[in-house]
């Protein structure tokens, strides 16, 4: 069970290595990581660092070759795949860069997706919907299927869906990496002020420097370590 | 959001797809219904003459060959038999043109009281003894036809070379589908007497209301005894033994329908299976993303099962309903009205639900396949670089 001070994330030596016929190819080495309650963290490095591998990891959608993954008090590293499916849907929100909205759904379906897993009746998820899309500002635009949306409003939609079921934490892999810089700095603001206003812990991979300066924490990865770990004071996004 | 809507704006999702899938399922169990319902049919129609307690009378040399005229007094003088009449088919054009009905020489005395389960008016039933030219035929007949009571039916004789003209004056209720018009045995005759050069009716076969529906089997033997040493020996049947004939007469053919149909069956589940393979295939990200907000293996095996078994019952209905129309179709043209016995209506039943369940079985094994490789996408994989 975990206790108020503990991590909401605790990485404890793990490694991944992924196998190709005789290959062995290390992503990740002897990584270790802390994250705490509404923190706000960018996972920054070249591509091929594993810091997209390390977020699978913390999401519970990959499992560790070695090491333990705790998140929430729960080591994932020995869960089945069946029982982080579960804990995916009541504690992990996916961000993804291409929105990965279901284009036959509308924002409002799509948003209500996840709490179909939930044992929240009819009403009860309507509530959460509309709260969700309102916190996004698109109340206004849940009839609409994803192509009849801009690139923005879909990410938005996409946030919506993250928060409607109240995750522990949201998980972003380059949430603004498809967007143009009005929109992206929307985003950010938006993922501010879920982080801000509503204690959410956050875990985004990003390239882009000004969406890692949104953060209150940037981790730097290389060749699957931790090279360097920043706090910064968070940057208002700019137009 | 129900599942369901989910996987209904999945089948709609590619309508073209979607819509060749169902018509090729469509059309191959409308296939199905038509060749099962034909053998359903043949089933029904001789249940029903089992009811009866007829024999017919056919020559031993086969179908075509004509029993003479004087057949039907030596049967009809057997105890065991109660009444016979000639059946001879006319085979005539109508209004010039190739006709849509069957025509049948028989005689008025008796015809009635061998066919008790017709049910027509003792005056109609007066008017045809008495009128030579008189011909009655089903209600049903006489609905396609648009013939009323007193209506003249002029019929040219193809095999005969003689042309009669008929006058309606009778319209029966059967409980079986019916497409011929009865006449007059003795007008066909007289004509045919006018006509030097053409050849006299004979009786064609002859059927024979039994003493006893307990012996029709017996009676049966004894007619073809009787006729065993004469020009034109005869091979009897029950009425039922009859209807069967036909069904008979496709023999193994009955069987190789049933074979072909199951690798028709086999070949539409690949074809299916293709098409719902395609469609996972582009949804791989899609089938990550629900994967990775916490469905279970079960639930998206749930969901492309439901999908394509969706598909396969849509397809399966409409064939289903297009073959029992087609089946319907082919009932009301009267010349094949023997063919098809009992209404389309009445053929209702279990081997409906066994066709639907063809159809679902269709579904459900199209989408085994990419279902379990739905369900066992490696998430990350799935995502490609997402998350």
């Amino acid at each position: 069970m975990n206790q108020p001070d503990d991590p909401v994330v605790l990485v404890e030596d793990v490694c991944k290595e992924y196998r190709r016929h005789d290959q062995v190819l290390p992503v990740l080495t002897n990584m270790n990581l802390e994250l705490q309650t509404g923190d706000y963290t960018a996972l920054m490095g070249p591509s091929g660092s594993g810091k997209s591998t390390l977020l699978n990891l913390i999401a519970g959608l990959d499992k560790p070759t070695s090491g333990h993954i705790y998140v929430c008090g729960e080591d994932l590293s020995q869960a089945s795949h069946g029982e982080l499916a579960r804990w995916r849907a009541r504690h992990v929100g996916f961000i993804f860069q291409m929105y990965n909205l279901i284009p036959v759904l509308t924002a409002y379906e799509n948003v209500e997706l996840p709490l179909t897993l939930t044992p929240l009746n009819r009403k009860q998820r309507k509530e959460q919907v509309k709260t969700a899309l309102e916190i996004v500002g698109l109340a206004d635009r849940m009839d609409h299927y994803p192509k009849q949306l801009s690139g923005g409003q879909e990410q938005r939609v996409s946030i919506a869906r993250a928060i409607a079921t109240d995750p522990t934490l949201i998980v972003g892999d380059e949430p603004t990496g498809d967007l143009d810089k009005k929109s992206g700095n929307e985003i950010l603001e938006l993922m501010n002020r879920l982080n801000e206003e509503f204690g959410k812990t956050i875990v985004m991979v990003t390239h882009d420097p000004k969406a890692a300066e949104s953060a209150k924490r940037t981790l730097h990865l290389e060749d699957g370590r931790l090279v360097g770990d920043t706090d910064v004071a968070p940057m208002e996004p700019t137009l | 959001m129900k599942l369901l809507i989910y996987i209904w704006r999945n089948v709609t999702r590619n309508k073209l797809r979607s819509s060749l899938t169902i018509l090729s399922v469509g059309f191959s169990l409308a296939l199905m219904t038509i060749l099962f319902g034909y053998l359903a049919m043949q089933k029904a129609g001789e249940l029903e003459a089992e009811k009866y307690d007829r024999v017919v009378v056919l020559n031993k040399l086969g179908f075509a060959a004509p029993l003479p005229i004087a057949h039907v007094e030596k049967v009809r003088k057997l105890d065991s038999v109660v009444t016979a009449m000639p059946f001879a088919w006319f085979g005539g054009n109508y209004k010039n043109k190739q006709a849509t009905f069957a025509q049948f020489a028989v005689d008025p005395e008796v015809a009635f009281d061998i066919y008790e389960e017709l049910t027509i008016s003792d005056d109609q039933v007066e008017a045809f003894k008495k009128n030579r030219r008189g011909t009655v035929c089903s209600k049903r007949l006489a609905e396609q036809m648009q013939w009323e009571l007193g209506d003249r039916i002029p019929l040219q004789g193809m095999i005969y070379q003689v042309d009669l003209d008929l006058e309606l004056v009778g319209i029966y209720e059967a409980p079986t589908n019916s497409g011929a018009i009865w006449f007059n045995w003795k007008y066909l005759d007289e004509e045919a007497q006018r006509n030097p050069t053409g050849f006299g009716p004979g009786a064609g076969s002859i059927y024979v209301k039994c003493a006893n529906k307990d012996d029709v089997e017996e009676v049966a033997e004894e007619i073809d005894a009787m006729f065993a040493n004469s020009d034109s020996s005869t091979r009897t049947r029950t009425e039922a033994a009859f209807a069967r004939m036909f069904a008979d007469m496709l023999g193994d053919v009955q069987t190789y329908i049933k074979y072909i149909s199951f690798a028709v069956v086999f070949a539409l589940a690949l074809v299916a299976a293709t098409a719902m393979a395609m469609s996972m295939r582009e949804r791989t990200t899609e089938i990550a993303v629900l994967k990775a907000i916490g469905f279970s293996k079960q639930r998206v095996l749930a969901l492309v099962l439901g999908e394509s078994t969706l598909i396969a019952i849509i397809g399966g209905a409409l064939g289903i309903a297009g073959g029992l129309g087609a089946l319907n179709l082919l009932a009301s043209v009267p010349i094949a009205a023997s063919m098809f016995p009992i209404p389309v209506s009445e053929l209702i039943g279990v081997w409906l639900l066994g066709l639907a369940g063809v159809a679902a079985a269709i579904g459900f094994v199209s989408g085994v396949v990419p279902a379990i490789m739905a369900a066992q996408l490696s998430v990350v994989d799935g995502l490609r670089r997402v998350v």
